[in-house]
Protein backbone atom coordinates (compact mmCIF):
# COMPACT_ATOMS: atom_id res chain seq x y z
CA UNK A 1 0.00 0.00 0.00
CA UNK A 2 2.98 2.60 0.85
CA UNK A 3 4.56 1.88 -2.51
CA UNK A 4 1.29 2.30 -4.54
CA UNK A 5 0.87 5.92 -2.57
CA UNK A 6 4.37 6.82 -3.51
CA UNK A 7 4.00 6.67 -6.84
CA UNK A 8 1.07 8.67 -6.38
CA UNK A 9 2.87 11.17 -3.97
CA UNK A 10 4.11 14.49 -6.07
CA UNK A 11 8.20 14.81 -6.28
CA UNK A 12 8.67 17.38 -5.17
CA UNK A 13 7.18 15.52 -1.47
CA UNK A 14 8.99 12.70 -1.91
CA UNK A 15 12.46 14.49 -2.38
CA UNK A 16 11.27 16.77 0.47
CA UNK A 17 10.20 13.48 2.48
CA UNK A 18 13.84 11.88 2.06
CA UNK A 19 16.13 15.15 2.27
CA UNK A 20 14.18 15.17 5.88
CA UNK A 21 14.99 11.49 6.64
CA UNK A 22 18.66 11.57 5.71
CA UNK A 23 19.73 15.09 6.85
CA UNK A 24 17.71 16.25 9.73
CA UNK A 25 17.90 19.15 11.07
CA UNK A 26 19.24 19.50 14.88
CA UNK A 27 16.77 19.28 17.54
CA UNK A 28 13.91 18.17 14.71
CA UNK A 29 12.67 14.73 13.42
CA UNK A 30 9.95 14.46 10.76
CA UNK A 31 9.05 10.87 9.93
CA UNK A 32 5.99 9.85 7.73
CA UNK A 33 3.15 7.82 8.91
CA UNK A 34 2.90 4.01 7.31
CA UNK A 35 -0.64 4.53 6.06
CA UNK A 36 -0.74 8.49 4.94
CA UNK A 37 3.08 9.52 3.28
CA UNK A 38 1.40 13.24 3.91
CA UNK A 39 1.07 12.85 7.55
CA UNK A 40 4.05 13.55 9.76
CA UNK A 41 4.71 12.56 13.17
CA UNK A 42 7.15 15.46 14.26
CA UNK A 43 9.34 16.14 17.01
CA UNK A 44 11.10 19.36 18.08
CA UNK A 45 13.31 19.39 21.02
CA UNK A 46 13.28 22.56 23.31
CA UNK A 47 15.33 24.91 22.28
CA UNK A 48 18.25 25.76 24.64
CA UNK A 49 17.66 28.87 26.92
CA UNK A 50 14.35 29.00 26.29
CA UNK A 51 11.78 27.80 28.97
CA UNK A 52 11.14 24.25 26.73
CA UNK A 53 14.48 23.26 26.81
CA UNK A 54 14.48 19.81 28.27
CA UNK A 55 11.29 19.12 26.32
CA UNK A 56 10.32 16.81 23.82
CA UNK A 57 7.48 18.54 21.65
CA UNK A 58 5.22 15.91 19.48
CA UNK A 59 3.65 17.53 16.75
CA UNK A 60 1.71 16.32 13.76
CA UNK A 61 2.13 17.94 10.08
CA UNK A 62 -0.55 17.09 7.26
CA UNK A 63 0.44 18.33 3.76
CA UNK A 64 -2.91 19.31 1.80
CA UNK A 65 -3.97 18.22 -1.75
CA UNK A 66 -2.97 21.64 -2.92
CA UNK A 67 0.81 21.70 -1.34
CA UNK A 68 2.88 23.26 -1.88
CA UNK A 69 0.20 25.97 -3.13
CA UNK A 70 -1.13 25.83 0.04
CA UNK A 71 0.88 25.80 3.50
CA UNK A 72 1.56 22.24 5.44
CA UNK A 73 -1.10 21.82 8.37
CA UNK A 74 0.83 21.75 11.99
CA UNK A 75 -0.77 20.89 15.52
CA UNK A 76 1.60 20.75 18.58
CA UNK A 77 0.20 17.22 20.42
CA UNK A 78 2.54 17.91 23.71
CA UNK A 79 0.62 20.71 25.53
CA UNK A 80 2.85 23.95 26.03
CA UNK A 81 2.45 26.96 28.20
CA UNK A 82 3.51 29.51 25.03
CA UNK A 83 1.51 33.00 23.85
CA UNK A 84 1.18 31.53 20.03
CA UNK A 85 0.10 28.37 20.49
CA UNK A 86 -3.46 27.65 21.96
CA UNK A 87 -5.19 24.44 24.09
CA UNK A 88 -5.81 22.77 20.97
CA UNK A 89 -1.96 22.84 19.83
CA UNK A 90 -2.92 25.24 17.22
CA UNK A 91 0.23 27.48 16.45
CA UNK A 92 -0.25 31.51 15.11
CA UNK A 93 2.65 31.62 12.28
CA UNK A 94 2.70 33.73 9.30
CA UNK A 95 4.06 31.29 7.03
CA UNK A 96 1.60 28.99 7.94
CA UNK A 97 -0.87 31.30 7.00
CA UNK A 98 -0.92 34.44 4.86
CA UNK A 99 3.22 34.53 4.44
CA UNK A 100 3.40 31.40 2.89
CA UNK A 101 4.89 30.54 -0.34
CA UNK A 102 5.74 27.73 -2.28
CA UNK A 103 9.47 28.36 -1.76
CA UNK A 104 8.99 27.39 1.62
CA UNK A 105 9.73 23.90 3.28
CA UNK A 106 8.48 21.33 5.79
CA UNK A 107 11.99 21.56 7.01
CA UNK A 108 11.56 25.81 7.09
CA UNK A 109 8.05 25.04 8.88
CA UNK A 110 9.57 23.11 11.49
CA UNK A 111 12.68 25.39 11.99
CA UNK A 112 10.26 28.43 12.39
CA UNK A 113 7.96 26.95 14.96
CA UNK A 114 11.81 25.89 16.82
CA UNK A 115 12.56 29.86 16.87
CA UNK A 116 8.94 30.38 18.06
CA UNK A 117 10.12 28.46 20.96
CA UNK A 118 12.57 30.57 21.56
CA UNK A 119 11.31 33.78 20.55
CA UNK A 120 7.61 34.04 22.08
CA UNK A 121 5.62 37.08 20.82
CA UNK A 122 2.60 38.11 22.78
CA UNK A 123 1.97 40.63 21.06
CA UNK A 124 0.55 38.58 18.23
CA UNK A 125 -1.50 36.34 20.51
CA UNK A 126 -3.49 33.07 20.11
CA UNK A 127 -3.73 32.04 23.91
CA UNK A 128 -5.22 35.62 25.26
CA UNK A 129 -4.53 34.72 28.28
CA UNK A 130 -1.25 33.33 28.11
CA UNK A 131 -0.23 36.49 26.17
CA UNK A 132 -1.74 38.69 29.02
CA UNK A 133 0.32 36.69 31.57
CA UNK A 134 3.45 37.12 29.06
CA UNK A 135 3.09 40.69 29.31
CA UNK A 136 2.13 41.02 32.72
CA UNK A 137 4.75 39.40 34.61
CA UNK A 138 7.24 37.66 31.86
CA UNK A 139 9.39 35.65 34.57
CA UNK A 140 6.14 34.38 36.29
CA UNK A 141 4.77 33.05 32.63
CA UNK A 142 8.13 31.58 31.79
CA UNK A 143 8.43 29.67 35.49
CA UNK A 144 4.53 28.35 33.94
CA UNK A 145 6.47 27.74 30.54
CA UNK A 146 9.24 25.58 32.75
CA UNK A 147 6.47 23.47 34.79
CA UNK A 148 4.69 22.75 32.17
CA UNK A 149 7.42 21.05 30.03
CA UNK A 150 8.66 19.20 33.03
CA UNK A 151 5.00 17.75 33.42
CA UNK A 152 3.90 17.37 29.72
CA UNK A 153 7.47 17.17 27.76
CA UNK A 154 10.09 15.30 29.85
CA UNK A 155 11.62 13.08 27.43
CA UNK B 1 -6.00 7.49 -4.51
CA UNK B 2 -7.18 10.54 -3.14
CA UNK B 3 -5.68 12.51 -0.56
CA UNK B 4 -6.88 11.47 3.00
CA UNK B 5 -7.15 13.96 5.39
CA UNK B 6 -6.47 12.71 9.37
CA UNK B 7 -8.55 12.55 11.95
CA UNK B 8 -7.39 15.57 13.85
CA UNK B 9 -7.22 18.04 10.89
CA UNK B 10 -10.31 16.93 9.79
CA UNK B 11 -12.16 17.74 13.25
CA UNK B 12 -9.81 20.64 13.37
CA UNK B 13 -11.50 22.04 10.16
CA UNK B 14 -14.94 20.99 11.39
CA UNK B 15 -14.03 22.93 14.39
CA UNK B 16 -13.50 26.04 12.41
CA UNK B 17 -16.12 25.63 10.21
CA UNK B 18 -18.64 25.11 13.11
CA UNK B 19 -17.44 28.65 14.92
CA UNK B 20 -18.42 30.66 11.56
CA UNK B 21 -21.66 29.25 11.67
CA UNK B 22 -23.57 27.38 9.01
CA UNK B 23 -25.51 28.73 6.77
CA UNK B 24 -29.12 29.87 8.33
CA UNK B 25 -28.10 28.61 11.29
CA UNK B 26 -30.57 25.76 12.18
CA UNK B 27 -28.16 23.72 12.84
CA UNK B 28 -24.84 24.34 14.78
CA UNK B 29 -22.13 22.54 16.29
CA UNK B 30 -19.45 22.91 18.63
CA UNK B 31 -16.45 21.23 20.84
CA UNK B 32 -17.51 20.42 24.43
CA UNK B 33 -14.65 20.40 26.39
CA UNK B 34 -11.77 23.03 24.74
CA UNK B 35 -8.82 21.04 26.54
CA UNK B 36 -9.35 17.77 25.14
CA UNK B 37 -6.70 17.91 22.49
CA UNK B 38 -8.13 14.86 21.02
CA UNK B 39 -11.09 16.49 20.34
CA UNK B 40 -13.44 13.53 20.92
CA UNK B 41 -17.08 15.28 22.54
CA UNK B 42 -19.19 17.90 20.61
CA UNK B 43 -22.23 19.37 21.14
CA UNK B 44 -24.78 19.98 18.23
CA UNK B 45 -27.97 21.81 17.87
CA UNK B 46 -31.00 21.70 15.91
CA UNK B 47 -33.74 23.84 15.29
CA UNK B 48 -36.96 22.33 14.53
CA UNK B 49 -38.76 22.32 10.53
CA UNK B 50 -41.44 24.61 10.08
CA UNK B 51 -44.99 23.19 9.49
CA UNK B 52 -43.88 19.98 11.39
CA UNK B 53 -44.77 19.25 15.22
CA UNK B 54 -40.93 20.23 15.70
CA UNK B 55 -40.95 23.80 15.04
CA UNK B 56 -39.35 26.15 16.84
CA UNK B 57 -38.19 23.44 19.21
CA UNK B 58 -34.13 24.00 19.88
CA UNK B 59 -32.65 20.28 20.12
CA UNK B 60 -29.12 19.46 21.56
CA UNK B 61 -26.91 16.56 21.09
CA UNK B 62 -23.49 14.59 21.69
CA UNK B 63 -21.09 13.59 19.31
CA UNK B 64 -18.44 11.35 20.42
CA UNK B 65 -15.86 10.99 17.38
CA UNK B 66 -13.31 8.04 18.88
CA UNK B 67 -9.90 7.48 17.03
CA UNK B 68 -11.15 6.23 14.53
CA UNK B 69 -13.14 9.02 13.58
CA UNK B 70 -14.20 9.99 10.14
CA UNK B 71 -13.65 6.45 8.82
CA UNK B 72 -16.15 5.76 11.35
CA UNK B 73 -19.28 7.42 12.06
CA UNK B 74 -19.56 9.48 15.06
CA UNK B 75 -21.61 7.81 18.15
CA UNK B 76 -24.61 10.33 18.51
CA UNK B 77 -27.34 10.71 20.92
CA UNK B 78 -29.81 13.59 21.87
CA UNK B 79 -30.15 14.96 24.98
CA UNK B 80 -33.90 16.92 24.09
CA UNK B 81 -35.96 14.71 24.65
CA UNK B 82 -37.64 13.60 20.74
CA UNK B 83 -39.88 10.70 19.04
CA UNK B 84 -38.43 9.94 16.07
CA UNK B 85 -38.42 6.84 14.05
CA UNK B 86 -34.83 6.27 13.99
CA UNK B 87 -34.05 7.54 17.67
CA UNK B 88 -33.89 4.79 20.23
CA UNK B 89 -35.83 5.15 24.22
CA UNK B 90 -32.98 6.41 25.74
CA UNK B 91 -32.01 9.10 22.76
CA UNK B 92 -29.27 7.08 20.81
CA UNK B 93 -29.68 7.66 16.67
CA UNK B 94 -30.08 4.59 15.68
CA UNK B 95 -27.72 3.24 13.12
CA UNK B 96 -29.80 1.15 11.41
CA UNK B 97 -32.46 3.23 10.74
CA UNK B 98 -30.73 6.53 9.57
CA UNK B 99 -28.82 5.75 6.40
CA UNK B 100 -26.44 8.30 6.97
CA UNK B 101 -24.62 6.73 9.97
CA UNK B 102 -25.42 3.20 8.87
CA UNK B 103 -23.88 4.25 5.39
CA UNK B 104 -21.35 5.98 6.42
CA UNK B 105 -19.12 7.74 4.16
CA UNK B 106 -15.70 9.96 5.54
CA UNK B 107 -17.28 12.31 3.46
CA UNK B 108 -19.54 13.20 5.73
CA UNK B 109 -19.36 15.03 8.98
CA UNK B 110 -21.00 16.11 11.88
CA UNK B 111 -22.58 19.23 9.86
CA UNK B 112 -24.07 15.97 7.62
CA UNK B 113 -25.88 14.22 10.47
CA UNK B 114 -27.05 17.61 12.22
CA UNK B 115 -28.70 18.32 8.11
CA UNK B 116 -29.64 15.34 7.61
CA UNK B 117 -31.60 14.32 10.93
CA UNK B 118 -33.50 17.79 10.43
CA UNK B 119 -34.41 16.47 7.07
CA UNK B 120 -35.69 13.84 8.45
CA UNK B 121 -37.71 15.39 10.99
CA UNK B 122 -39.66 16.34 8.57
CA UNK B 123 -40.11 13.35 6.46
CA UNK B 124 -43.77 12.01 6.10
CA UNK B 125 -43.86 9.91 9.21
CA UNK B 126 -41.82 12.10 11.36
CA UNK B 127 -43.35 15.46 11.08
CA UNK B 128 -46.40 14.60 12.79
CA UNK B 129 -45.39 12.44 15.57
CA UNK B 130 -46.75 12.83 19.37
CA UNK B 131 -43.88 14.84 21.00
CA UNK B 132 -42.42 14.73 24.55
CA UNK B 133 -42.90 18.41 26.32
CA UNK B 134 -40.94 21.14 24.57
CA UNK B 135 -37.57 21.22 26.98
CA UNK B 136 -37.65 17.59 28.19
CA UNK B 137 -34.15 15.95 28.60
CA UNK B 138 -33.15 12.14 28.81
CA UNK B 139 -31.40 11.45 31.80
Amino acid sequence: MAANQAAQLPRRIIKETQRLLTEPAPGISASPSEDNLRYFNVMILGPTSSPYEGGVFKLELFLPEDYPMAPPKVRFLTKIYHPNIDKLGRICLDILKDKWSPALQIRTVLLSIQALLSAPNPDDPLAENVAKHWKDNEAEAVETARAWTRQFAAN
Amino acid sequence: MSVQVPRNFRLLEELEKGEKGIGDGTVSYGMEDADDMLMRNWTGTIIGPSNTVHDGRIYTLKFHCDLNYPARPPLVRFQSKINMDCVLPDGRVDPTRFAVLGNWSSNYSMETVLTELRRAMASMHNKKLPQPPEGAMYS
